[in-house]
């Protein structure tokens, strides 16, 4: 084998940590020279071209085909000059550095977090998925990312499984996870809805009162008008206790009822009326909130697409495996209907098309496709 | 440590024959009915009123209700009630009179561990087919005077405090400075005191109470501002730290207050004594004993009267 090979295998194993750094910079011209070498037949040994192009095209970055990388393994045994080629064809990666073609860090970075996109996918996959939510919600208060991921784990899970999750994070960190939740996020103006959505327990019963649900709609709508009017930033709603008290204390089927009587009075659907109001955090944040808890499947197929999109970011992509596992076993069949009925693709030929490898292969059995490749 | 002594042997098919004595004729006899009952654990309780329906087919709960009257009968209504379901009816009683009656929801959210809250809402969502955080914050539609206090309830009730005895002694520190601000502006501002109060686990705020007392060489309930408190902010904030403080003193200066000279106020010392008699009343009963010239028993006996007195003797044990 290899040394280099040796050495990227090494580096790849074990506790690799993902790439950070964002991922647009990788256009797919780079990456197609970045595959083109490793698929032995395009540069030194003929083969199913068509088979390899096939491969190369729309990669934008997810997950390796390690078939392929294997078998080139095999091919260049005992033929450095192969790979001295494949170095010198690269000037992107590998500078010349005297006698040696020094690889470069973002090269190697790269294609880290691409091995190990599939090895993060199995971890989480075989977490509880109580520890799974408490993990992801410690990562995002003490990582500094946005709220989204926090906003998804309070939102979509059902009362006892946000309980649940709620008991691991205890265990886990030694704290509780509203008040990491209320210290972390303190001065911002979303803190309420936050602290409050995670400290939620739901009633989860199906009765609902449609007085009650009619006035809540009437009063989301007033606050969103205040808002809209009186040419505040849309954090004003965030901050509205109204709102807060309805969308963190009521339940889900309540507050279906009341998005509908929201659409009803006001012609349109509320996360509508919010949405392209600003794209600040707080924003956002609220704009999350209400995707969650009306249309979760929606919520998740858009991001799902974001995922899948060309350049995509880092943090897009880590959402299609968070996605993935977590909604596997719950309701990935709405989500597949969903995406197929925004974006008029299926969802498992969305990530066919983009997706590689053992990595492909483990997203597509979870999104529940039988799809043929 | 429970007040109450119970009786181990005698089978529920019996007592149910007993109440039923008890009830036939003129009149009840109201101490064969604390006799049987208030010797009975929450489970041989459930066992005698399945049996009884079973044996007689009505429902020993509306017998009891129809038998008998007064604070006797309210106390014995709350007793009968499982455990912690009695906590999400009092609870639910609570909401709808809030600004008198918050004290009670603080006392359940704050009293309780973590696990033991969790079960009340659990119970509250069978009962009331709502949550009990959804009904504490619905008061303030319309009332937005009393938004501070309601967000205090709303925090103290949804929150799942970690049990754990972790301490940060720099936290308490910057948490207790926090707090001092926060006391010192009245009811202006008081986000983060909150924030602190309604989140960090009782550990950790004990802690912060402890640093606050070094700090200001007063408690934090002594450093509330005295006098006017319109929507009850003061009051509720007063009640919160002294039930997560030392629970058992809080409960003892309950029983103190309602059973001062200018009357008895026997909603509250039937709350106390029924909630607490099977689980930690001795401990209560000791606090009340430390600031006090005589015993539990004795105050009450000479507060309270008739087969009201005898049905909490009982639940104390005497």
């Amino acid at each position: 084998m290899g040394d280099e090979v040796q050495q990227l295998t090494r580096a790849f194993s074990g506790t690799v940590s993902i790439c950070h750094r964002n991922e647009t910079c990788f256009d797919r011209s780079i990456i197609l020279q970045l595959l083109l070498p490793l698929m032995p037949s395009l540069i030194i040994i003929s083969c199913d071209d068509q088979l390899n192009a096939k491969r190369i095209e729309g990669l934008g970055g997810l997950g390796v085909d390690e078939p392929t990388m294997v078998s080139a393994l095999a091919r260049w045994r005992k033929q450095p000059e192969k790979r001295s080629g494949f170095r010198k064809g690269f000037p992107g990666f590998f500078k010349s550095h005297g006698d040696i073609d020094r690889c470069e860090e973002e090269y190697m970075l790269h294609l880290a977090a691409e091995f190990a996109r599939f090895k993060n996918l199995m971890v989480l996959w075989a977490m509880h998925p109580w520890e799974r939510d408490a993990r992801l919600a410690h990562h995002v208060l003490h990582q500094h990312h946005p709220p989204a991921i926090l906003v998804e784990v309070a939102s979509t899970r059902s009362a006892d499984e946000l309980l649940g999750a709620r008991r691991a994070y205890h265990q886990l960190f030694h704290h509780s996870l509203e008040e990491d939740v209320a210290y972390r996020a303190k001065d911002k103006p979303y803190c309420n809805l936050l602290v409050g959505l995670v400290s939620a327990y739901r009633y989860e019963g199906p009765r609902v009162n449609e007085e009650v649900a009619r006035e809540e709609a009437k009063a989301l709508g007033a606050a969103v008008k205040s808002a809209a009017a009186g040419g505040k930033k849309l954090a004003a709603v965030a901050e509205n206790g109204e709102v807060v008290r309805i969308l963190t204390t009521r339940s889900k089927p309540h507050l279906v009822e009341t998005f509908k009587y929201y659409k009803e009075m006001h012609g349109r659907r509320i996360e509508e009326d919010l949405v392209g109001h600003g794209h600040g955090e707080e924003e956002e944040t609220l704009v999350e909130t209400v995707l969650c808890l009306a249309a979760p499947a929606r919520y998740f197929s858009k991001v799902m697409e974001g995922a899948l999109r060309d350049g995509a970011d880092h943090h897009a992509k880590e959402a299609l495996t968070r996605v993935a596992v977590t909604r596997s076993d719950h309701d990935m069949d709405e989500i597949r209907d969903a995406y197929l009925e925004q974006f008029g693709v299926k969802l498992e030929d969305a990530i066919a098309a983009k997706a590689h490898g053992h990595y492909r292969d483990a997203l597509l059995s979870l999104v529940g496709a039988h799809h043929q490749q | 440590m429970a007040t109450n002594t119970v009786s181990q042997v005698v089978p529920s098919a019996e007592d149910a024959a007993a109440l039923l004595k008890a009830f036939q004729g003129w009149g009840t006899d109201e101490q064969a009915v604390i006799a049987i009952l208030a010797h009975r654990d929450a489970a041989q309780r459930k066992q005698i009123m399945l049996k009884y329906e079973q044996m007689y087919s009505e429902s020993l709960m509306q017998r009891l209700q129809s038998e008998l009257s007064g604070d006797f009968e309210r106390a014995m209504y709350h007793w009968m009630l499982d455990p912690v379901e009695r906590q999400a009816v009092m609870a639910n009683a609570a909401t709808k009179c809030i600004q008198e009656e918050f004290p009670v929801i603080i006392e359940i959210a704050c009293a309780n561990s973590s696990a033991e809250l969790i079960a009340v809402k659990k119970a509250y969502h069978v009962l009331y087919k709502s949550s009990l955080e959804e009904d504490v914050a619905a008061r303030t539609t319309g009332n937005l005077r009393i938004a501070c206090l309601l967000q205090l309830l709303l925090a103290l009730v949804s929150t799942y405090r970690y049990d754990g005895d972790d301490v940060n002694m720099g936290l308490a520190n910057s948490e207790a400075k926090i707090v001092h601000e926060a006391v010192s502006n009245g009811t202006t501002d008081q986000e983060e005191l909150i924030r602190i109060v309604g989140t960090r686990s009782k550990a950790q705020l004990n802690a912060t109470f402890i640093c606050f007392k070094d700090e200001h060489s007063t408690s934090i309930t002594k450093a509330l501002p005295h006098g006017a408190d319109p929507t009850g902010y003061l009051r509720a904030l007063r009640t919160s730290v002294r039930c997560l403080a030392d629970a058992n003193k809080y409960f003892a200066k309950v029983l103190r207050n309602a059973m001062r000279d200018s009357g008895t106020d026997e909603d509250s010392l039937t709350r106390v004594v029924v909630m607490h008699a099977e689980k930690d009343m001795k401990g209560i009963r000791s606090a009340f004993q430390r600031r006090s010239t005589v015993s539990l028993e004795e105050a009450i006996a000479k507060e309270t009267s008739g087969d009201y007195r005898s049905f909490l003797m009982a639940l104390l044990g005497s």
